[in-house]
């Protein structure tokens, strides 16, 4: 009898001390529950990101589209088309995300004009537009426009070439032609324009006002107006420097119509200026091949290895350098935040910076040619 | 002793399993601990962290603010805009130290803050050159295409890099605190799972407590069964001594013992009768049918007066009666006419009926009449001798000197 109840106790102590330690157990665990942001549940969202044609620059987009996607739990479904023209790929790879539910597109667009029915169906399935690199025109379904702005671009070309000709002490009346070969889309005629008009720009300011030395008020009149219109005979032969190739896709052409301005001598050309990777290194190999290369300053754009090369060689003077990785990681990062509802700036310029032999090695200019290493 | 010792044993598994449990609730405790302190820490690292970015980032707005209202022509005071510059971006180092002093930063997050602290440094580098460059000499067109093409884009892609290193942070935190969450719980399951374990193991160790002192029960029960086995045959060994074996009635010793204490103060009728003319039975009939006809002649006397008196069978035949206290003399003289007519009465032993008359004699015993009981037997048995050998069949008194 004693026994048992002695037993008794000691079962309710003991039941007590576990149901107190489960309490105390769970209440300390408990508030530090909340803190997490949710982000978990359900599948991952997915994103397109169609790019334009197989080049290191569209690498580069997409490797910061999927640096984001990563970072953001978004699954990105990337598609590449074949050539800078090709839409009807594009057309395709809008029409696969439709299908595969994509709650986002991340396009930069082959044609201005042909893909605009294909993104009504996207935009009416609820899918959500960014546009990134060149412009959809005259379409005003798109949440966000991130692009390198071009002609700000050609004019960063322009600048430089201007601070080249500074070093070189060049006279701007007596600069010999100015050679451009663009490619076959739309930002290229934006980056020759941004080029042409930052060089006619600073060589307004660089070509002198004949000096009026006339001392009688009434001559004064006459030899300033003199001086003005030689003034403005001087910009416009400048202007009639500017020479354009025909606009060519890839690299043969491109060489080709370069060696068909330069001739065999140079043509009396002092700049030579290539719109794309492919313009560029065909003047590169046309000049290269004519050996040309101290006489003739070359810009260009993109980082393509062998540009870098050329560069290092010095038959390239620099190239403008845009961030396609950065607008392919802004690209999916603004998709991500427009899915959740939230805003996004409706145009943003992502810049584009000069790359010479000299600034090739600092940190920022590695940061923007190997994204990846970073 | 078994008792105490088991008892003992029992309690001391109850203390082992009160120490177990406090072990494992402190241990709980320290691991909860662990667990609340190590959110403690992710949460201050991280707004540590969101603090030194978001200060990054607002100084850099302000900064490229002031730019824009250079370039606008709003701001014109130089050197106040220079001090401010340095000022700020002496903060936006500040805060880099701070940034770059916190540990358990994720790759991601780093590699996110070293692309936008090259973006800055290039940025300061740019903006330093306009400085000394076009703002110096005064060329707006240049300083807008600074601006615009250089400086702008490189503030906004900084932003931009802040702003995902401050996501990816804020998801590593999550997952940190995810983990922690799923941590406590599995904790929380681990430690319902030892109280349940624990008490199963109790549970388990009552019960087998319980069948132990069952089996020990049963034990002590058997024990005491053999010890009152012995004590029985014990009694019986000892009850042999003073019992007539035929007749199953107490024997002279037990006399002895009984009324031995009795004979200096006490005072009580006795008697002792015997059948006259015994032999003549054994002799006709044998001894066997003789024991039979004394066990029958007893059972009917134990029937008829155990109630009033004490009855020894002292020797073969001869039975002696101590009466009760309460009997009077008179009573007692009554009584040994009952028993002599019982005696005398026809016995019927092996279909056989047999009848013999019987003598006695009567004792009305006073305080010190005899030194022992021989001598009171001897008294008794000489009053007994006289009337049979007046013709017997009658009672005689024993005489009080």
């Amino acid at each position: 009898m004693n026994r048992s109840k002695r037993k008794g106790i000691f079962r309710t102590i003991a039941a007590c001390t576990l149901s107190a330690m489960m309490l105390i157990s769970a209440g300390c665990g408990k508030p530090q529950n909340a803190g997490g942001n949710g982000q978990q549940g359900g599948p991952p969202a997915k994103v397109a990101v169609i790019t334009k044609q197989q080049l290191s620059y569209w690498d580069d987009v997409k490797k910061g589209a999927e640096d984001a996607g990563n970072e953001l739990g978004v699954q990105i479904m990337y598609t590449v088309a074949t050539s800078d023209n090709d839409y009807v790929s594009q057309v395709a790879a809008i029409k696969e995300a439709i299908a595969a539910d994509a709650k986002a597109i991340v396009i930069a667009p082959n044609s201005d004009t042909e893909l605009n029915s294909v993104l009504d169906e996207a935009v009416a399935k609820g899918i959500k537009v960014i546009n990134i690199n060149s412009k959809v025109k005259d379409y005003g379904k798109i949440e966000s426009f991130i692009r390198c702005s071009d002609s700000d671009s050609g004019a960063v070309a322009a600048r430089n070439v201007a601070k080249i000709l500074e070093e070189k002490g060049a006279d701007y009346e007596k600069l010999g032609k100015i050679a451009i070969i663009g490619h076959t889309a739309s930002t290229a005629e934006e980056r020759i324009q941004g080029f042409i008009g930052v060089l006619t720009s600073y060589a307004s300011h660089n070509i002198q006002k004949p000096s009026v030395t006339e001392t009688d008020p009434e001559k004064l009149v006459e030899a300033n107006a003199a001086a003005e219109s030689e003034y403005n005979s001087k910009l416009e032969k400048f202007s009639k420097n500017f020479v354009q190739g025909d606009r060519v896709a890839d690299r043969e052409k491109a060489a080709k119509e370069a060696e068909k301005l330069l001739k065999n001598d140079g043509n009396g050309i002092s700049i030579m200026f290539g719109t794309n990777t492919n313009t560029t290194l065909g003047i590169c190999d046309a000049v290269s091949s004519l050996k040309l290369d101290d006489k003739i300053i070359v810009v260009g754009f993109n980082s393509d290895e062998e540009e870098l090369s050329y560069i290092r060689k010095g038959t390239l003077n620099g190239t403008v350098v845009q961030n396609p990785y950065i607008m392919g990681y802004v690209g999916v990062r603004y998709a991500n935040k427009v899915i959740k509802g939230m805003t996004v700036p409706t145009e943003l310029d992502v810049g584009a910076t000069f790359v010479n032999g000299s600034n090739m090695n600092d940190d920022y200019i590695q940061l923007l040619l190997y994204p990846d290493k970073y | 002793m078994a008792k105490e010792k088991s008892r003992f044993k029992g309690s001391g598994a109850y203390v082992f399993a009160g120490i177990l449990l406090a072990i494992v609730y402190l241990l709980n405790t320290f691991l909860v601990e662990g667990i609340y302190w190590g959110n403690q820490n992710v949460s201050q690292t991280t707004s540590k962290t969101m603090n030194s970015l978001n200060s990054i980032n607002g100084q850099l707005s302000e900064i490229n603010n002031d730019a824009i209202s250079i370039a606008a022509g709003i701001k014109t005071n130089m050197d106040a805009i220079v001090k401010d510059t340095n000022n700020r971006y002496a903060n936006i180092v500040d805060a880099e130290h701070t940034f770059e002093s916190i540990s358990d930063i994720s790759d991601t997050a780093k590699r996110r803050y070293t692309y936008a602290k090259n973006i800055i440094n290039t940025y300061k580098k740019r903006l330093d050159d306009m400085g000394t460059g076009a703002v110096t000499s005064g060329n707006y067109e240049e300083m807008g295409y600074i601006l615009k093409q250089d400086i702008y884009p490189m503030q906004v892609v900084a932003s931009e890099m802040l702003t995902s290193t401050i996501d990816v942070v804020s998801r590593d935190t999550g997952t940190i605190m995810r983990k922690n969450t799923i941590r406590s719980y599995a904790l929380m399951t681990l430690m319902m799972v030892v109280a349940i374990l624990g008490e199963i193991a109790i549970w388990l160790f009552a019960k087998k407590a319980k069948k132990a002192r069952l089996e020990l029960e049963e034990r002590e029960r058997s024990l005491a069964e053999v010890d009152a086995k012995l004590k029985t045959t014990r009694q019986k060994a000892s009850d042999l001594a003073v019992i007539n074996v035929l007749t199953g009635m107490k024997n002279r010793y037990a006399l002895d013992n009984d009324i031995s204490d009795r004979l200096e103060s006490g005072r009580f009728q006795v008697a002792v009768f015997d059948m006259d003319n015994f032999r003549s039975i054994n002799d006709t009939y044998g001894y066997d049918f003789g024991d039979e006809y004394l066990a029958a002649v007893a059972e009917k006397l134990k029937e008829e007066f155990s109630e009033v008196a004490e009855i020894y069978n002292i020797t073969g035949n001869e039975f002696c009666f101590v009466f009760n206290k309460n009997i009077s003399e008179s009573q007692a003289m009554g009584i040994a006419q009952n028993i002599q007519r019982v005696m005398s009465s026809p016995y019927e032993v092996l279909n056989l009926a047999v009848q013999l008359p019987c003598s006695g004699a009567v004792y009305h015993y006073l305080p010190g009449d005899c030194l022992n009981v021989n001598s009171l037997l001897v008294k008794l048995d000489t009053a007994m001798r006289n009337a049979k050998m007046n013709g017997g069949n009658m009672i005689s008194t024993v005489m009080n000197i």
